[in-house]
């Protein structure tokens, strides 16, 4: 990848970390680190992969939507003003994701559901026997510890669901604390491969190493996983050190050092 | 009049059903859990083997996918026995399927203790988990008749459908004139001093008790109540206000389920009727080589309608006793 294509793809991540601190700021506190973690591997989804109109997406955790919300002006389907109702009274952009929730096909506040729901969609795509639409599925490391998850990755192989690309956010944070202190995850790459699925391991804030694997994931026969090695405080140096990843709490000075922040490294 | 037991009885109506609206609709998919013969769809396994698809045993991921399919403009029926189709998968029912409303159809096979094999595979609890859901609908229905209507009648609910099915041997009680409704409760028979509201595998053994009762002089009605959901008030309350008392039978818990339904209606309503609940007494139940030895012992037989009628009404001195009818082989009669 040029270090031109670089650049563009790490301003567009930037520009998903900027919207989303825009959006949890009247708040003073919200899901912004999973917008932190995924903003690489969602900037070249959405850049490289996802085609609106044609292809479907999923996000399983509801939680980040807000991903999705900050990728909606660029996708056409949600204007940038909107996004300033994000999370208040009345407003169609909940904060966990519900069946109002623009830009997403399906997403769920109940996690470890929306792999099925996924699978659902290739696999109707499969019945009517057609090869052009691709279903996207964003999940987080931490849900895979609900057993469904696993459910549904056999059944989709069982199917060779090619059609079927995983977004894995695997940014080691759930509620409780690190994933990998709560419970053993690892190896994750081997355990979709010997499920009989297409398994690539990157370093998740690396956008020349999701792209190559999302070209490669594309290409498969069968279902596949791009597995983004990431942090919740990726991208905001002036984070306090140790932030709860799940929800962060940001309020005064720090929204307006995190929008300089992001702001100069985009100009 | 009333049609009383035995009964003759057909194998595989709602299989049939199914595959021959199949043939009217290519939407309709059909979901199996790993007891596709159980739920009699091996008939529509072998004349649309590509719209058919085993799930496997993982009633969650089963549920979830059925969602998104319905969301693609299928109609999916998805089947296994009642207690993994409700009990087990219920969050994904509520977020896949109920919450957004999708035409998802779910069918359970084996209700209440109609089968001997242990709590674990007795759904006493699926109509109250379902009618607790936004935009479901539920329908428990009482025969082979009513299995082949109700088939037809909800492949265009446009919302999600908890179907109910009694397992083998299903017994013919009404004639072919009969017409199952989504929208009616129906009254098999008149009467103004009781009246006995029931579903599914319990119509039968209401009217039976009906008969006992009538026999020695008490007016009896008897409403079949097949949809729990949306429940017919209308019908209710017009049959209650005749009758001086209410019993409701139902093969379930009594709570949450059908007598649950009918007690609501008869509190708001501010009708002053006393009500019997029969059904499981807020217990599981163990212990049994045969079906019949637990409607017995969980006071879910004709004796027991019979019994819940009679000391409703404050009748002096003992019920009268329900017939034991003689079941020659593949017929049917309630115990």
């Amino acid at each position: 990848m040029d270090s031109h294509r670089m650049k563009e793809l790490e301003r567009a991540a930037d520009l998903l970390r900027l919207r989303a601190v825009r959006m949890v700021a009247p708040h003073g506190f919200g899901y912004l680190g999973q917008a932190l973690s995924s903003a690489e591997l969602m900037a070249v989804t959405f850049a490289e992969a996802f085609r609106p109109g044609i292809d479907e997406l999923v996000v399983s955790p509801g939680h980040y939507i807000i991903v999705a919300y900050a990728a909606g002006p660029e996708l056409g389907l949600l204007s940038e003003e909107s996004l300033t109702s994000y999370g208040h009274d009345g407003s169609a952009l909940e904060a966990i994701g519900t069946e109002s929730s623009p830009v997403v096909d399906i997403t769920g506040g109940s996690l470890g559901q929306g792999l099925s729901s996924a699978v659902g969609l290739a696999l109707a795509a499969q019945l009517r026997h057609d090869t052009t639409r691709r279903v996207f599925a964003l999940l987080s490391d931490g849900e895979l510890e609900e057993g469904q998850v696993w459910e549904a990755a056999m059944f989709a192989a069982h199917r060779g669901l090619g059609n079927l690309v995983v977004l894995l956010d695997a940014n080691d944070s759930q509620v409780d604390g690190p994933v990998s202190t709560i419970t053993t995850l690892e190896p994750i790459a081997q355990k979709w491969e010997s499920f009989g699925w297409a398994a690539y391991d990157v370093d998740g804030h690396d956008v020349a190493a999701l792209s190559i694997a999302m070209a490669d994931a594309l290409e498969q026969t069968r279902p596949a996983i791009v597995i983004a090695r990431t942090s919740t405080s990726h991208g905001l140096a002036c984070l306090p050190e140790g932030a709860d990843g799940h929800f962060i709490k940001i309020s005064g000075d720090l929204i307006d050092a995190a929008v300089a922040e992001l702001e100069n490294r985009r100009a | 009049m009333l049609n009383l037991p035995p009964y003759p009885t057909v194998l595989k109506p709602y299989g049939r059903a199914f595959v021959e609206l199949a043939r009217q609709r290519d939407e309709i998919l059909c979901l199996s859990g790993d007891l596709t013969r159980q739920t009699e769809i091996d008939l529509f396994q072998e004349e649309f083997p590509e719209r058919f698809i085993h799930a496997g045993m993982a009633e969650a991921n089963m549920i979830s996918m059925a969602g998104a399919l319905a969301r693609r403009g299928f109609i999916p029926f998805v089947h296994t026995f009642g207690v993994f189709a409700t009990r087990r998968p219920l969050d994904q029912i509520v977020n896949c399927v109920a919450y957004p409303n999708l035409p998802v159809r779910i069918v359970g096979f084996m209700p209440g203790v109609s089968s001997p094999g242990g709590p674990s595979h007795q759904a006493i609890d699926d109509v109250a988990l379902m009618r607790a859901l936004p935009n479901m609908t539920v329908v428990d229905v009482a025969d082979a008749t009513e299995i082949r209507q109700a088939v037809v009648a909800i492949a265009d609910v446009p919302g999600p459908v908890y179907l109910r099915l009694k397992r083998g041997e299903i017994p013919i009680i009404f004639d072919r004139l009969h017409e199952f409704s989504l929208a009616h409760a129906h009254v098999v028979h008149d009467g103004d001093d009781v009246v006995i509201f029931a579903s599914g595998m319990m119509l039968s053994s209401a009217m039976s008790a009906a008969q006992s009762l009538e026999d020695v002089g008490v007016s009896v009605g008897v409403v079949n109540v097949p949809v729990i959901k949306p429940l017919d008030r209308a019908t209710i309350i017009e049959t209650a206000t005749r009758a001086r008392a209410v019993v409701t039978a139902e093969n379930h818990s009594i709570i949450g389920g059908l007598g649950s339904a009918v007690a609501e209606v008869l509190a708001e309503e501010g009708l002053a009727r006393r009500l019997r609940r029969v059904g499981l007494a807020d217990t599981f139940a163990e212990g049994a080589q045969s079906a019949a030895w637990l409607f017995k012992k969980y006071g879910l037989s004709t004796q027991d309608v019979v019994d819940a009628a009679w000391r409703v009404l404050e009748r002096p001195g003992e019920a009268p006793r329900a017939p034991t009818v003689a079941t020659p082989p593949g017929e049917y009669a309630p115990v």
